[in-house]
């Protein structure tokens, strides 16, 4: 029996980030949600290669079932493989997904710290901004900016990634408000630290959960803002992707529903899957979830 | 024994913008440090005692420059730290290091101690990297901490020691002067002695100068060499620790010291508590006069009428007035 | 026969690493008009004790492992919960330390007060109304009809609990829990909240159960006090016997850790007594052993050995400690 003394019994050094990640662990919903989404994305990245046929290509006949004469997903209205275009879209959807995030994160989070760091006139003017793009209706917007610049991959990126940074930018300077009033923000300052410095290497690294959480979730609705803009019309006819291929199917929706609910189910999985992970996130980043 | 003065502030004044009503009304300002003065001598703590919305805190963060000032000077030696631009402000905050109160939120989560505390040396000064993390080692030992847990995060460390972390950041830059707001009240009883004992300890063997903030009359009667009490922003009685304790002049000053419990039978059996009825006034709206008229047990029509100056290190119409 | 008496009371609560008792074996009788005082660092059980006391204990979080908690002849553990919504707020009610949030922003102050006379005393509006002026004048508010009307933002911290106080005293309970209640104020408006505590305990005859950290407070305030040590009762006795000569290490730790303002000051300054360490984690609490063996200067190898039982010293003054009697 030894004497009690909490002090100092050295425990090993745990990154907060490292209790994030056994805390995730720990969600099992998540974790599945995970490996299945691992999944998705080996199969965008190596699919084409296992599974070369071209989906453009037409290869059998029109409207063969799922199953039947060879094709486990049978052919689309103009003989096309369902598989190969599920396979093969797959990269451009997460591609457009993760691309279209990334320019919203960057968007937002440049003005969410600006205002939320500075105050004042900068924060009162880069507000009205963002609020401006939040009265924005986005579909059409985003239609707008598709409509005037072309099709093209990258401008239905930037398209999705315009309309949607807002709430990066509202979450980010909420969090720099609260961050920068905290003591430890005031002790590098008092230490000689610049505003850069102060911005980056401080406040934000501290800002970055709830941002990450939002982020997940931003790739998920960015997939399905890309099927919706595909699903009008507005994509690139060249490219395949989840959303193109339900938008070319969707007037055979009742004689070929499978046509439309495959690349749909692989929409929603991935969706979903992103969802709980970003879920799951918020749970083990969140300390006040924390038990401590 | 006659030591020489580290740091003169002068008529400085801290105020805020509140925004009064709706509209486009006028702004009116809130001056939560009023045309304060005080010295501390080279080696010696200056303690500002005073309750919430004295503006104890807001001094302590100006003189620092963690908020700018309205008006005034403050002297670290022969440097105005209110006149220095950007970059020699940075410089010579390696001259004047804080200590925070609340421990929970005054480190970064996501540091280790180490680069905690070596983040003032990084920020300022040119040292190596060997030089830095030998101070970090001498530091960490100066403040009572083991080397192991220098690799720890702020989460792994109790309120004390998360204490002695800010402690020893504080350090860092050999200051001259080390202002600590309310150390330890966000400390358990037990741990705030371990604190203020090091802080002590530190005090004499670096011969360091400390601006102490607190609302804590018998910590403040620890650990000060002399006392500046404050309320609404002005300074109302200044004096070495003995004046105040022994022979306070001020009302104020009295019915505060009269108002803490006290272990002593005999300090209860003498003392007569002096109650101070009603609250504060309006910050933004001062009356006129004295700040303490509407709640001072001896207060005279000139009371409302002209302020008192602080003369003979009270600021009072009537010091030593019979309660 | 005591007011209220609790018979070996032990309150376990579910951690990540287990079920740790927070109160364990806590034994004490409080008499009508009394003033009681619980002392100790945060995480030492005080609070715990209070919702016990109220049947407030964190539901699926703490719970009465065994012992009693007896209040005029009834075992409260036993009670429904209906039962004790009844005494709560009737005989037993409660202050709490921060009187931001205690009160409800949307309603006014009298109305708070004024329901609570409803629920429990059955008043109509106009006398439930009435009774809560009469009672924000009881507790020194100035000009209570108008402010009566007030809501809480519009007060300061200090009238805030004196609210608490009222809406407390309101059903002229027979014991009266303040937790911490001076701790978010400035000290003097403790010492005017202390001054009516006292005043109101006079009036009504409550017995008040005080819970604090502060030594200056139970001298203050209190005839007897129980020192707390992680869930564990250190010490129990009259307010001025422990002063004079506490019998428990911890106890004798927690007045002289303090630097005190003396009746005298003079230019000497001794360093302060130190208590080193922290208290012991959760889990560690329901260990046989001295729990405070760790941070004790006088600890022995006994002290990590075995549980210390309760030494008396006369009939009013108990100290768990082995080595009570030479101390």
């Amino acid at each position: 029996m030894s004497l009690i003394d909490p002090e100092n019994t050295i425990p090993e050094a745990r990154s907060p980030f490292s209790e994030a990640w056994e805390m995730f662990r720990g969600n099992t919903a998540a974790m599945i949600a995970l490996v299945i989404l691992c999944l998705i994305v080996l199969g965008a990245i190596f699919g084409p290669y296992l599974y070369p046929t071209d989906p453009f290509d037409m290869v059998w006949a029109p409207f063969s079932p799922p199953g039947a004469d060879g094709f486990i997903l049978g052919t689309d209205y103009l003989g096309r493989d369902l598989l190969a275009a599920l396979i093969h879209g797959a990269r451009v959807s997460i591609i457009i997904g993760l691309a279209a995030a990334a320019v919203s994160i960057l968007i937002g989070v440049t003005v969410g710290a600006l205002a939320g760091f500075y105050k004042g006139w900068v924060e009162e003017l880069l507000m009205r901004i963002t609020e401006f793009f939040q009265v924005l209706p986005t579909l059409l917007f985003s239609m707008v900016i598709v409509a005037l610049f072309g099709a093209s991959l990258p401008m239905i990126t930037f398209a999705i990634g315009v309309v949607s940074w807002t709430a990066v930018a509202r979450i980010t300077r909420s969090e720099f408000l609260r961050i920068r009033e905290l003591e430890y923000v005031m002790a590098s300052r008092a230490s000689g630290a610049t505003n850069a410095k102060l911005m980056f290497r401080v406040i934000l690294p501290n800002a970055l959960p709830p941002i990450i959480v939002q982020a997940a979730l931003m790739v998920g609705s960015a997939i399905l803002f890309e099927a919706g803009l595909s699903f009008l019309g507005l994509t690139d006819p060249n490219v395949v992707s989840w959303g193109q291929v339900i938008g070319s199917n969707r007037q055979y929706i009742l004689d070929a529903s499978y046509t439309v609910t495959i690349p749909g189910l692989a929409i929603f999985i991935t969706v979903l899957c992103i969802s709980l992970v970003g879920d799951g996130l918020n749970d083990a980043l969140n300390p006040k979830l924390r038990s401590r | 024994m006659k030591a020489e003065t580290l740091l003169k502030v002068e008529n400085m004044t801290v105020r805020f913008a509140v925004k009064r009503g709706r509209g486009f009304g006028k702004n009116a300002h809130l001056h939560a440090v009023d045309d304060v003065s005080f010295t501390v001598k080279c080696g010696e703590t200056l303690a500002i005692v005073g309750e919430s919305g004295s503006g104890k805190t807001t001094t302590a963060l100006a003189v620092a420059r963690l908020v700018n000032s309205y008006k005034g000077k403050v002297l670290l030696g022969d440097t105005d730290l209110l006149a220095l631009g950007d970059e020699d402000l940075r410089q010579a905050r390696a001259r004047v290091q804080f200590i925070f109160q609340d421990p929970y939120s005054s480190l970064n989560p996501r540091l280790r101690a180490s680069d905690i505390v070596r983040e003032p040396m990084d920020s300022l000064g040119d040292m190596s990297e060997a030089e830095k993390s030998e101070r970090v080692d001498f530091l960490f030992n100066a403040v009572g901490l083991r080397p192991e847990q220098q690799r720890l995060f702020p989460h792994q460390f109790s309120g004390g020691q998360r204490q002695r972390i800010g402690i020893a950041r504080a350090l860092a830059t050999q200051p001259e002067l080390i202002i600590c707001d309310e150390p330890v009240s966000a400390l358990d009883v037990a741990v705030q002695a371990q604190i203020l004992n090091l802080l002590r300890k530190l005090q004499k063997d670096f011969g360091l100068t400390y601006l102490f903030i607190s609302h804590d009359l018998g910590v403040v009667q620890h650990m000060c060499d002399s006392i500046a009490v404050m309320y609404m922003g002005k300074i109302v009685e200044h004096g070495s620790r003995l004046d105040i304790f022994n022979a306070p002049q001020h009302p104020y000053t009295r019915a505060l010291l009269s108002a803490v419990p006290s272990v002593d039978k005999a300090r209860r059996a003498q003392t007569k508590r002096i109650l101070i009825p009603g609250d504060p006034p309006d910050p933004v709206n001062l009356p006129a006069g004295c700040r303490f008229a509407n709640r001072c047990p001896v207060v005279q029509d000139i009371c409302r009428r002209d302020e008192p100056e602080l003369r003979n290190g009270v600021a009072c119409h009537f010091p030593n007035a019979e309660l | 026969m005591a007011l209220l008496s609790v018979k070996n009371l032990r309150i376990e609560i579910k951690t990540r690493a287990g079920v740790a008792p927070v109160i364990d074996d806590l034994s004490f009788d409080l008499d009508a008009g009394e003033s009681l005082s619980f002392v100790g660092e945060s995480g030492c059980g005080k609070s715990m004790t209070a919702l016990a006391l109220m049947g407030l204990l964190p539901e699926g979080v703490g719970s009465v492992a065994s012992g009693s908690i007896t209040f005029d002849g009834e075992d409260l553990t036993q009670a429904s919960e209906a039962r004790l919504r009844a005494l709560r707020g009737n005989d037993i009610s409660m202050i709490f330390q921060e009187p931001m949030t205690s009160l409800n922003p949307l309603y006014t102050v009298g109305e708070q007060i004024a329901e609570v006379l409803r629920a429990h005393q059955g008043l109509s509006r106009k006398q439930a109304w009435d009774q809560a002026v009469e009672l924000l004048d009881a507790v020194r508010i100035p000009n209570a009809r108008a402010r009566a009307e007030d809501y809480p933002f519009q007060m300061s911290g200090g009238q805030r609990q004196r609210v608490m106080i009222a809406i407390a005293l309101a059903c002229q309970p027979k014991i009266l829990i303040a937790d911490e209640p001076t701790t978010a104020l400035d000290v003097t408006v403790q010492a005017q909240i202390f001054d009516l505590l006292q005043d109101m305990r006079r009036q009504t005859g409550s017995a008040i159960i005080l819970i604090t950290h502060d030594m200056g407070a139970v001298a203050e305030m209190a005839e007897r006090m129980i020192v707390m040590y992680a869930g564990r009762k250190a010490e129990l006795g009259p307010v001025d016997t422990i002063i004079a000569h506490p019998r428990h290490p911890y106890t004798a730790g927690l007045i002289s850790c303090v630097p005190h303002i003396l009746s005298t000051l003079t230019s000497e300054r001794e360093d302060l007594v130190e208590v080193p360490g922290i208290v012991p984690a959760l889990q560690d609490f329901g260990k046989d052993l001295c729990l405070f063996a760790s941070r004790c200067r006088h600890a022995q190898p006994k002290c990590v050995n075995q549980r210390p039982p309760e030494i008396a010293f006369g009939n009013t003054h108990q100290a768990a400690c082995w080595r009570a009697e030479e101390l």
